[in-house]
């Protein structure tokens, strides 16, 4: 028989352990910590050389030295909330067929698909958007329109296929698989009880949905929105691919079927022009404030989270 | 074959979950404006047997019913839609269940909202009307405006209770209403159970043969999923012909 270890030896065992799990921790805070540092000093050239301009300007010359950044961080937060608005009503639709009136076989590859959907690479989005899905829109949605409406200014020509209304589109393929499953999860979350009250009121399905579930899950489907809203705004590769990487929105052409570029397009088609070193500050300043405005939504996220768990308590 | 004395007529009634037969042969006749009590133990089948009168058992996917239930003489699985069935058969379930968002005056006119377009005004009549009915008028009329979540549990119970009576139901089942209640909220409730047969037919699970004994006229004693004893509940009470029924009111098992 070996000799017991002493309690001495299991304390210390604990304590290396204990430390490993907080360097582990700590090493997350440090990363965001310099990771934000250095896109503030990363972006001082741009933040002296530019000043507040960078905020407010609308030309985006590297030629004439001119940076400013206002279209893009409306392309950016055009495109997402675009794209968040055509996802809300697929996703409800998804995670409400699927709480209450998918059965049990349909519901297994309901959700395959939807955790497949949201495992593709946004790379084969982007191929799948220039290639397919720009050239119909261009020809069946885009024309129509433009030939129907289009002398109101945000429907107008011409019409270019790849655009931000074609982003924003993509973005919400992209989008809806994070809303449903998050949906499905809280509308699941319904008590039983509550819906018995309804149901032996004589509701029907969907009067139960719409007077007891979703008032229930309204909270949780705005925080399943927000995360939506934050993949929206960081998705770079397949934006870069069908946006069209004009400044043309939406100053110089306010149709959303106007070519466009997103903050993230901005940098992923011009890091390695970038030359000089106020070019690759201006660069660095969009990707800090990209973090903003993505800091900004978490933060609202977590918020509703919040408020959402503590309305569940008092059920 | 029905008559005025009838009002809920079951005939033959089995039930499953899945391939698992939770009630056997049911048959019993349940007068109008009387108060039965449903006792047994444990997983005897009393809430699947209230659960089928007014067709919530068949909600979860894979249970089934067989045999007939007929109300005022209409077949309830076959003549009628489930909904028209829970319009006009009404639930209290154990855990009162106020929806949090809506509020108090609302709740009780929830299911009044569902079937017709009445006007504010005549909705805020009803929410009163039955409020007062249920005793809590006094308590919530200033804070009508209150979420229903708001209440203490007793008065939940009592507004689930206005909730189902605004309906004008034929027959009101409870599902052991009191059993997450104190004392004070329990004898509120029972009043209310006894004054409610004026108007309607109840049905009532309970755990508590004492309760069984104070509020119904009938009992119906169930065991393992079959209907052992069915009786006027003083004759259940004070001659049970059935040794089963008198070991269970007496407390030896159950």
């Amino acid at each position: 028989m070996k000799a017991k270890k002493s309690s001495a030896h299991y304390n210390r065992q604990d304590a290396i352990f204990k430390s490993i799990l907080i360097s582990a921790s700590l090493l997350v805070v440090g990363l965001f910590v310099a990771l934000f540092l250095m896109l503030i000093s990363g972006s001082m050239p741009s933040i002296l050389g530019n000043g507040f301009g960078f905020l407010t300007g609308t030309t985006w010359d590297p030629g004439k030295g001119i940076y400013g950044a206002l279209p893009a961080i409306l392309t950016t937060i055009a495109t997402s909330l675009l794209a968040v608005a055509l996802a809300i009503p697929i996703a409800l639709g998804i995670a409400i067929f699927f709480t209450e009136y998918a059965p049990e076989k349909a519901k297994f590859s309901l959700t395959l698909f939807i955790d497949l959907l949201a495992a593709i690479p946004s790379v084969i989005f982007g191929i799948w958007g220039l290639w397919v899905i720009a050239p119909l829109i261009k020809t069946y949605v885009q024309q129509p329109i433009v030939a129907s409406i289009g002398f109101i200014p945000i429907f107008g020509g011409p019409a270019y296929g790849i655009s931000l209304s074609l982003a924003s589109l993509i973005l919400a393929m992209m989008v809806v698989p994070i809303i449903a499953s998050l949906t499905i999860e809280i509308i699941s979350r319904t008590p039983v009880s509550l819906k018995e009250g309804m149901i032996s009121l004589g509701a029907t399905k969907w009067e139960t949905v719409k007077h007891v579930s979703l008032p229930f899950a309204r909270l949780g489907i705005l925080a399943a929105v927000m995360l939506g809203l934050g993949r929206a705004l960081g998705e770079t590769m397949a934006i870069t691919m069908i946006i069209g990487n004009s400044y043309m929105w939406p100053f110089a052409n306010p149709s959303i079927f106007a070519p466009a570029t997103s903050i993230t397009s901005k940098i992923a088609s011009e890091f390695y022009e970038a030359t000089s070193a106020i070019y690759v500050g201006s660069l660095i300043e969009l990707s800090l404030i990209l973090l903003v405005i993505t800091l900004v939504t978490n933060a609202l996220f977590r918020y509703v989270i919040k408020k959402t768990n503590r309305g569940a308590r008092r059920q | 074959m029905t008559n005025d004395s009838v009002k809920l007529d079951i005939l033959k009634l089995d039930a499953w979950f899945g391939d698992k037969q939770a009630l056997k042969g049911i048959s019993l006749r349940i007068k109008p404006k009387t108060v039965t009590a449903v006792i047994g133990p444990s997983g005897c089948g009393k809430s699947t047997f209230i659960r089928c009168i007014n067709r919530m058992h068949e909600l979860t996917p894979g249970n089934k019913v067989a045999g007939t239930i007929l109300l005022d003489g209409a077949d309830i699985y076959n003549d009628m839609d489930s909904m028209d069935v829970r319009r006009k058969v009404g639930m209290v379930f154990q855990k009162p269940n106020p929806f949090p968002n809506m509020s108090i005056a609302d709740n009780v006119v929830a299911g009044l909202k569902l079937i017709d377009a009445a006007d504010k005004k005549e909705l805020e009549e009803m929410a009163k009307e039955n409020l007062k009915a249920v005793g809590l008028w006094k308590e919530v009329e200033n804070d009508l405006k209150k979420s229903g979540a708001s209440l203490s549990g007793g008065q939940q119970q009592r507004l689930c209770i206005a909730r189902a009576l605004a309906m004008r139901p034929e027959i009101i089942l409870m599902d052991e209403p009191t059993s997450a209640l104190d004392p004070a909220s329990t004898a509120k409730i029972e009043e209310l159970v006894k004054a409610l047969k004026t108007e309607t037919t109840v049905i009532i699970i309970t755990h508590n043969v004492q309760q069984a004994a104070r509020i119904s006229d009938m009992t119906a004693f169930f065991y393992l999923g079959e209907l052992i004893e069915y009786d006027e509940t003083r004759s259940i009470f004070e001659s049970p012909k059935s040794p089963l029924t008198e070991r269970y009111i007496t407390g030896r098992f159950g």
